[in-house]
């Protein structure tokens, strides 16, 4: 494993919140890669299975806080997937926590970094990371 | 960029550059201008989410970003614009301040309007806002009745609304009969309503305890007999953010000085509201010899032969006070008129935790509701004052002009597709769309499948990543380029 996080990040929130915090110079750890996605809701089980599949050591799943939500409860549909997909994981003997949905504002780049800095931390830990 | 695409005969565009929130459209526009479709771009973000956010060295992770780019844009379709036709009527629901405004105004701009109340006389509460803001309301009322533009249909309600911005099919209850009509957009203005909030206090409202709207009236009548010698006013107590029951008492205190002379006491906790005049309403008020007193406990009332004693402890002086007064107007609380509920229920929209309808977005698109083409205006968005209010008609006439004025609206033709093949109609996309845009249409092969509406569609993908049988297909957002973004994670 290489150890990459693999982040869905929500082109109205998270998105612009990896951009804003790449604008202030806050480094964050260079194994994130970014997909870019309309809602949190978009995300299906099979991508954040894939990613893991593909070798990433966690998965991300950024959308906007709760109850603002563009398309209403596109944030919610997503942290019931990020449960699920959560729940296969430790069946097939990954540890939990490996897959995280967490809220993110358009202007919440330090919660951005520190969320992308906690999950590299947890995954250094277990010794997965390059 | 464009001749480049034009000379080697280019059929798709990686660009590995700035975020794509800056200037994706302008890339866009460049592969439009050398006829290419726009929609068969990717950017790969090496500035911002690469060369920015790290120290060293980071080309690999800048490669590895532009493969996941040309992996995704591979697999990218052109998605084509189209122009659909939609009906230019607005349906304008209510007969109050709101109302009749951006029915005037929307008619003016000849869009033929109709205007639904649900009362017997339009006008809704307009004349307490005649006490208040000192504007005259007969005008009003006359230029839509006037207005050759304007349908009014008085004593009606809405009992279903079909379809999608441009053609709603809105069916009414006039009196005994039902009609149907079809309108491009529909505006809800259905105001508020007011409650006494006597549950606190043990007031009983009755002939010596009013209501503001009782107040309005009384103070609009051109001879009041015996006039109150002394006027109790309590509020701030049940909720201190209230906009219109703060202004209306600050105005009413101002207004009985002014007319009847009498001695004028308010009892408040902090005045404290966020509107536009108010603190020179309150200046005032205190320049005419209102008397405000501060108080934190609740006021104890009771009946005092044929008048009310009010006793409350006062903050600044720290002792007891007794009035008497021959009128007390109880402080009031702002609800979502009746019917809301239900309403809500049947245009399938949100209400908030009080019951008003919710904004789609509070700073972007405060009139605006999750479904295109209907908005909500005025009082049934909450706590609203007059200056509030008329933004909200101005802000509701542009968005109604600029949606129907052409008669045409260009949209992008099936960006997210139902596959009439593997659909089952499980229904399960039609509950979970956010904007009500799926609905059940009927193949040639006799066959109930999804359809989504290109026009009321705003390209979420709720629908592609909950669909059982994986029929729905988001061009842009597919499955196949999400996943082929994730394949190209670590491979050289």
């Amino acid at each position: 494993m290489r150890g990459e996080i693999v982040a869905f990040c929500c082109e109205r929130s998270a998105y612009p919140a990896a951009d804003l915090a790449g604008k202030g110079k806050l480094c964050y750890p260079d194994n994130l890669r970014v997909i870019r996605i309309p809602c949190a809701g978009r995300v299906d089980a099979i991508h954040i299975l894939k990613a893991f599949e593909k070798g990433a050591a966690a998965v991300l799943v950024l959308g906007c806080e709760d109850g603002a939500c563009h398309h209403i409860t596109g944030n919610i549909r997503a942290r019931e997937r990020v449960r699920y997909c959560d729940m296969l994981l430790k069946e097939v003997g990954l540890d939990g926590g490996r897959v995280g949905m967490f809220n993110v504002a358009p202007n919440e780049t330090h919660k951005f970094v520190r969320i992308v800095n906690e999950m590299n931390e947890k995954i250094k830990e277990s010794g997965e990371t390059k | 960029m464009t001749s480049c695409i034009r000379d080697k005969n280019i059929d798709r565009v990686v660009v590995a550059a700035c975020s794509p929130e800056f200037k994706e459209h302008v890339f866009q526009q460049a592969l439009e201008n050398a006829g290419l479709n726009g929609h068969l771009l990717s950017v790969a973000n090496i500035r911002e989410q690469c060369a920015w956010a790290h120290e060293g060295d980071v080309t690999e992770k800048a490669l590895e970003l532009i493969r996941m780019a040309v992996n995704r844009t591979r697999l990218l379709q052109p998605v084509e614009e189209k122009e659909l036709s939609v009906n230019k009527g607005v349906l304008v629901v209510g007969g109050g301040f709101s109302a009749l405004n951006s029915a005037i105004q929307l008619s003016q701009l000849g869009l033929p309007t109709t205007l639904l109340e649900r009362e017997s006389t339009l006008g809704g509460r307009i004349r307490e806002l005649e006490n208040m803001y000192g504007f005259k309301t007969g005008p009003m009322i006359e230029a839509a009745e006037g207005a050759k533009n304007i349908d009014i249909l008085t004593s009606a309600e809405v009992l279903e609304v079909e379809g999608k911005i441009g053609n709603f099919m809105v069916r009414i209850r006039k009196g005994a009969e039902e009609i149907s009509r079809s309108f491009g957009a529909i505006v809800f203005a259905t105001g508020y309503e007011t409650e006494v909030t006597d549950q606190d206090f043990q007031l009983k409202p009755g002939v010596n305890i009013i209501s503001q709207e009782r107040l309005a009236q009384m103070l609009q009548a051109s001879s009041p007999k015996g006039r109150p010698q002394t006027v109790g006013f309590i509020f701030d107590f049940y909720d201190e953010n209230s906009r219109f029951p703060t202004l209306a008492t600050l105005s009413n205190a101002l207004a009985i000085k002014q007319k009847w002379g009498s001695e004028v006491y308010v009892l408040c906790r902090d005045v404290k509201v966020d509107s536009e005049g108010a603190d020179q309403l309150y200046r005032e008020a205190r320049e005419h010899g209102v008397v405000f007193s501060k108080f934190e406990e609740k006021p104890r009332i009771s009946a005092d032969d044929g008048r009310v004693k009010v006793e409350a402890k006062d903050v600044f002086l720290g002792e007891d006070m007794t009035l008497i007064c021959d009128l007390v107007v109880a402080e009031e609380r702002i609800l979502p008129p009746a019917g809301t509920k239900d309403l809500s229920f049947l245009l399938s929209i949100r209400t908030d935790s009080q019951g008003f309808y919710q904004d789609e977005n509070v700073h972007l698109y405060p009139v605006a509701s999750e479904r295109k083409g209907i908005f909500f205006i005025g009082g049934c968005r909450g706590d609203l004052d007059f200056q509030r209010a008329l933004a909200d008609v101005s802000s509701v006439v542009m968005n109604v002009y600029g949606l129907l004025s052409s008669g045409k609206v260009v949209v992008e033709a099936e960006k997210v597709k139902v596959d009439p093949q593997k659909c089952v109609a499980c229904l399960t996309c039609i509950r979970v769309c956010p904007h009500s845009a799926i609905q059940l249409a009927r193949t040639e092969g006799e066959k109930e499948v999804a359809e989504i509406s290109d026009l009321a569609c705003d390209a979420c993908g709720v629908c592609a990543a909950i669909c059982p049988a994986k029929a729905i297909k988001f061009e842009g957002y597919s499955d196949e380029q999400i996943l082929a973004q994730i394949e190209a994670l670590g491979a050289p």
